[in-house]
């Protein structure tokens, strides 16, 4: 793997848990959906999510670190850019964030945030990993040319989609930062 | 198996110079229980470049010292410091604790830096699975069977349990290890030594040992008086298993009085683990029945279990009550 210069994220299982129950209707939802068919219904209930969503212990910290090691932070999601915008100030994590791409500033969903995300960054999808906890995120990083990395945070689950072939996993946030120094150590020792 | 080429270096300067020409392509080869086992595996991490230390001098002996101590050369097989009168008379606890590494058979050739330094058993990385110790960038014992390899102390990136018995049982002597580096010869307690999981010249590894560094040796300070200490391990096969969980514990006694106490487990998280928490408990108490409760009430409060490990937690603890009610006897 090539050194990470950037992160994608997606909120959604990556940085909070996201109440099971109505949001999970609304992911099948968004899976059968057009792109342009989203109704201000669907984004009710995603701001409905959003307010019912708690934050993971470890994103603060996480995400602290990632800046101070200049890693470029973007968030790249399929919510609408009201929901997304609850989400961060809610959380107050507005501030860890170069960039914000939501399905309505991105003018698509699943990929279209992530390929927005990178040229606006002006990174290389080799340099950029993408996080996310589901095998669509997986798909839609590969199509997008960055490494998909797997957030495992329902061991079962993960177990299922390490089965797709992420490019790596973590069990928490807070091992992005050595996963990229991993990957920086190994570039400079060159091949064995 | 992959091609390999050994070296047969006869001075650890010279050892220390091939280390360096080969960088992570090369690795100590000694007692070889666990290096020649990842080879006949074929795992990516194993080395191409064996540096065979069998036959430097002075890496093998055990010694005591003028003040009362004792050294123990790094490559003295571990069945020769189970048959140590002098360890015998000075450490019984680390006697029992290596009578309780494997078995006889692996004794006879397993070294003490062997197995200070072993590489994690996790049935995973032992598999061939590309995991973050061989070549990956994931943890398989995080999301799969982490009953009995791994960590029940979280983890960073590697969740495996550190396997060794050794730097357990070593610790509540307040041992030191000797390194020989390029820069001479450099002196960490075993706690620096096997800090868990970290980067070291881009690999992870629980020891903190670069490629071109060699282990020559550990010194244990003399034996305090008034000190009681016991080596617990439970494991699912007696004979020759790894821990589930451990504990070497040491209490300084002053009639029955502690004046001062090491507890520390293994087999339980990526490092042999301190529990300064009840080290601190204990000390100062008058040794009874009834401290057991209130060290098992206090041990372990960071537990952090994967799916299917939290009973290391329980035998962790109940080791602990084990253990000082066999001081206590």
């Amino acid at each position: 793997m090539q050194a990470i210069e950037g992160i994608l994220i997606e909120p959604v299982g990556c940085l909070a848990e996201f109440p099971p129950g109505p949001f999970q209707w609304y992911w099948n939802l968004l899976q059968s959906m057009g792109e342009s068919s989203f109704s201000p219904s669907v984004e009710a209930l995603e701001i409905e999510a959003v307010n019912a969503a708690s934050i993971y212990a470890d994103a603060v910290p996480a995400l602290r670190e990632l800046r101070a090691m200049g890693v470029h932070l973007s968030i790249a999601s399929s919510l609408s850019e009201a929901a997304i915008a609850r989400f961060l100030e809610k959380h107050c994590l507005g501030e860890f964030f170069a960039a914000v791409w939501n399905r309505d500033n991105a003018g698509g969903v699943r990929a279209v945030p992530l390929v927005r995300a990178v040229q606006c960054a002006s990174l290389q999808p080799q340099n950029v990993m993408f996080l996310t906890d589901t095998a669509e995120g997986i798909k839609i990083a590969r199509s997008a040319g960055v490494h998909p990395v797997l957030m495992m945070n329902d061991p079962d689950e993960a177990r299922r989609l390490a089965m797709h072939n992420p490019a790596g996993g973590v069990v928490s946030l807070h091992e992005i930062s050595d996963f990229i120094r991993l990957i920086a150590a190994q570039n400079s020792r060159g091949p064995r | 198996m992959k091609k390999i080429s050994i070296y047969k270096p006869s001075t650890v300067d010279e050892a220390i110079q091939i280390l360096s020409q080969h960088g992570t392509s090369a690795a100590v080869y000694a007692g070889g229980t666990d290096l020649l086992i990842r080879l006949k595996n074929r795992l990516e991490q194993a080395p191409t470049y064996l540096v065979d230390i069998k036959k430097i001098d002075h890496l093998r002996f055990i010694k005591e010292d003028p003040q009362g101590g004792v050294e123990i050369g790094a490559a003295t097989k571990l069945a020769e410091l189970a048959d140590s009168r002098l360890l015998q008379e000075k450490y019984p606890m680390l006697v029992e604790a290596v009578n309780k590494i494997s078995s006889p058979e692996l004794r006879n050739a397993s070294t003490l830096g062997g197995d200070l330094l072993q590489e994690v058993w996790c049935q995973y990385l032992r598999g061939g699975y590309s995991c973050w110790r061989n070549g990956g960038y994931l943890c398989y014992g995080a999301i799969g069977d982490n009953s009995y390899y791994h960590s029940a102390m979280g983890g960073r990136l590697c969740y495996a349990v550190y396997p060794g018995d050794a730097a357990t049982a070593l610790i509540p002597f307040d041992a030191r290890a000797k390194l020989a580096t390029p820069q001479g010869v450099k002196e960490l307690s075993i706690e620096q030594l096997v800090p868990g999981d970290l980067l070291v010249d881009g690999r992870i590894q629980s020891h903190v040992v670069r490629f071109n560094e060699i282990l020559t040796s550990v010194v244990i300070p003399p034996p305090k008086p008034g000190v009681r200490a016991s080596f617990e391990k439970l494991r699912p096969r007696g004979v020759w298993d790894f821990a589930m969980a451990s504990l070497a514990i040491s209490l300084q006694l002053r009639d029955k009085t502690i004046d001062d106490a090491r507890v520390v487990f293994g087999g339980i998280a990526g490092r042999p683990l301190r529990e300064t928490a009840v080290e601190t408990v204990l000390k100062g108490k008058i040794l009874s029945t009834e401290l057991g409760e209130q060290a098992m009430s206090m041990a372990l409060a960071n537990a952090a279990p994967l799916k299917y490990n939290a009973t290391k937690i329980d035998m962790a603890k109940g080791l602990l009550a084990s253990g000082l009610a066999k001081l206590n006897a």
